[in-house]
């Protein structure tokens, strides 16, 4: 069997979940207009109260509705710090306060929920799906690819097709604009962080069983996530999703080479880099002339 | 070296014949000014780690021995410092412990790079340090430092030393996640096991991902036709390994593990996995609390309320080791004191530890060579090995 593509399917398990999270960073972006570095931090804080739930004995559809509720909770309530005293913010201070919520958030989560020692994920969708190159590609990691694209084709006919969508990207544009004329700002923000805070707990709860099972880590997700959507340039949901499994692919092929596989986990690192360059290059050649 | 070597054995016997002259006006056995033994510990207690529970233990069974009246009248005065894994924090903490504090010696430390930054500062202060769990690969690799523990090294040869003479294996391969500068001890390790069965190193892979999905290096492990796979991975990178496994429906590999799979909160998170799980204790396999030999570390760490963990078990043998050292030792218990009856101790069995430890003078130590196999069946460890595992000398 051809190693080189194995491995890119074998990527794929790690790239449908950078995509899928991607999408909702840029979702989040192009609504409330803020870079969120607490993303996974709030799908995994209500992943692991399903997790906490299911060790004590839940049954697992209450523990995941549980789960659900949480992290929709943990969504809002980010929403609510960031609307109630950023709103006006710059989008840097905006990213710079996710990170130090991402970091603090981390340090209780960790607390509490044992440090290293891990605990027993539930596979919501257990089961392999089909052999590919002589990968085995699971439910979870199809579903997650799945979702990724179910979830793109919504936010694009949400944000193009419908009226609260356009209210939503005025919002995110224009907020006092959009204030003064009538649009329920402050609500519309609130929620768009709890359908974000639900959508990334669910995904998370999908993905989690499959990494490596800590608070700390799959906070972590958000690295590639972002570097996703920065391939999308934060606006295109479809090169987001795209980008993620790109990014997901091209790790699992490094990890080949064995020259190249130790600087595996630079792979998101070097393309925010490389995107954020490209981006630059304009306003270099504007300056030149 | 050698004549460094030779000059402190001169020191020694020099030291050995004034005390047998002076001999007579001393009562037998150990003394000390003001009736106690100043003994620090510098050990990761905040930061990305908690191993507070080594010294910890090493406390509780320190305050055990001072209860029970000490030796001789003389008492342990134990200072635990935190280095909060902070490299400039650890060096300050050791001159604390050594100029200010004036400890004899280092008993129970546990940390991630106190060895790396502290043994050239022991080694100049002759001072010595019987850590409780050795972490980074210099406390195996210092003069100055030996610790009660086996470690990710040894563990790693004794380890696959055991499924190669147990499990029958022909293909051993090795996936190491290399942080800090581990990756020679790594390569040392597996030489080592080269050495020891004759065979060679199916696949060295050192570039595993402390973050990051593992499917590419599990598919990697089963197209190389790799029967054992040993991996360093701590508790949430075995899980997730484990899990990968299940996923790829892969079978017919042995996955071989070190001490820190070797938790509870692991075998419970896999309780529902079939693939064979080994992993090698440092010590005495600390969930079979009803076994003989752990039964005085059991009674000391309950009555002190201590947790019976194997980080516990380090704590308490590095304190045995050291309360044997100060007994053994006539006249006053002073830093030279114990330097000397350390680097001349005989070695000691302790029924913590399958081999005896001992400290000696050899550049480097790594006292512990044996280990006890467990594998994981139904969400719970079973003793894989009731006899131990001893790494035979290459």
């Amino acid at each position: 069997m051809n190693a080189l593509l194995t491995s890119v399917v074998a990527g794929l398990t790690g790239g449908g979940a950078y995509g899928l999270l991607g999408v909702c960073a840029v979702f989040t972006y192009r609504l409330v207009a803020v870079v969120n570095f607490t993303a996974a931090a709030i799908g995994t804080t209500g992943t692991f109260v399903l997790v906490m739930l299911y060790e004590a004995g839940a049954p697992l559809w209450l523990a995941m509705a549980c789960g659900l509720v949480a992290g929709t909770v943990a969504g809002i309530a980010i929403g609510l710090v960031m609307t109630a005293w950023f709103a006006e913010s710059s989008a840097s201070t905006k990213a710079a306060v996710t990170v130090a919520l991402l970091v603090g958030i981390v340090a209780i989560g960790l607390r509490l929920t044992g440090g290293q020692h891990p605990h027993h994920f539930p596979d919501l969708f257990p089961g392999s799906a089909m052999r590919l190159a002589g990968v085995e590609l699971t439910f979870s990691s199809l579903l997650t690819i799945g979702l990724g694209v179910v979830f793109t084709v919504l936010a694009e006919t949400f944000l193009t097709r419908t009226r609260m969508g356009l209210h939503l990207r005025a919002l995110s544009e224009r907020p006092m604009a959009a204030e003064l004329i009538g649009v329920p700002v402050r609500r519309l923000a609130v929620l768009v962080w709890g359908i974000t805070g639900a959508v990334t707990t669910f995904s998370l709860m999908i993905i989690a069983p499959q990494r490596s099972p800590d608070f700390a880590s799959l906070s972590l997700l958000v690295v590639p996530a972002l570097a996703a959507a920065l391939i999308g340039l934060f606006r295109s949901f479809w090169i987001t999703l795209v980008g993620g499994i790109m990014i997901g692919v091209v790790e699992g092929t490094m990890s080949v080479f064995p020259g190249l596989s130790q600087y595996r986990g630079a792979v998101p690192f070097l393309i925010i880099l490389a995107v954020l360059l490209w981006l630059q290059r304009g306003a270099r050649w504007d300056e030149a002339r | 070296m050698t004549s460094l070597h030779k000059l402190l054995s001169a020191a020694g016997v020099a030291a050995l014949c004034v005390a047998a002259l002076s001999g007579e006006a001393l009562a037998a056995g150990p003394s000390c000014s003001g009736g106690t033994i100043k003994v620090g510990a510098v050990s990761t207690v905040t930061g990305p780690v908690d191993f507070s529970e080594v010294p910890k233990a090493t406390q509780a069974a320190f305050e055990q021995f001072n209860a029970a009246g000490g030796v001789n009248g003389c008492k342990v005065d134990y200072t635990i410092s935190d280095d909060k894994a902070d490299p400039q924090v650890a060096a300050q903490a050791a001159r604390d412990l050594i100029d200010n504090k004036e400890v004899v010696a280092m008993v129970g430390g546990a940390s991630l790079l106190e060895c790396q930054v502290n043994g050239a500062t022991y080694k100049r202060k002759n001072v010595l340090a019987v850590q409780g769990l050795g972490v980074d690969a210099a406390c195996f690799n210092s003069p100055s430092i030996a610790p009660v523990n086996v470690g990710p090294f040894t563990l790693t040869t004794a380890v696959s030393y055991y499924a190669t003479r147990s499990l029958d294996i022909k293909k051993l391969c090795a996936f190491f996640i290399i942080i800090g500068g581990t990756q020679e001890a790594y390569k040392a390790a597996i030489e080592n096991w080269e050495k020891i069965t004759s065979q060679k190193v199916h696949v060295l892979d050192l570039t595993l991902p402390l973050q990051g999905d593992l499917t590419p290096y599990v598919v990697k492990a089963r197209d190389a036709g790799c029967d054992a796979v040993i991996n360093n991975a701590v508790e949430p990178g075995v899980v997730q390994w484990i899990k990968t496994a299940d996923a790829q429906k892969i079978t017919g590999i042995n996955w071989l593990f070190l001490s820190p799979g070797y938790t509870e909160q692991v075998a419970k998170a896999l309780a529902d996995t079939r693939q064979p799980v080994y992993v090698g204790t440092e010590w005495e396999p600390y969930t079979d609390v009803n076994s003989e030999a752990n039964k005085t570390w059991v009674a000391s760490m309950s009555a002190a309320k201590r947790p019976l963990t194997a980080f516990s078990q380090g704590g308490y043998l590095a304190a045995q080791v050291f309360i044997d050292i100060v007994k053994g030792i006539d006249g006053p218990v002073t830093r030279d004191a114990v330097t000397l009856a350390l680097l001349k101790m005989k070695p000691a069995k302790y029924p913590l530890a399958g081999s005896p430890y001992v400290f000696g003078e050899t550049p480097t130590h790594s006292p512990m060579q044996s280990t006890k196999i467990m594998k994981l069946e139904n969400g719970a460890w079973k003793v894989q090995t009731p006899s131990w595992v001893v790494l035979p000398a290459t």
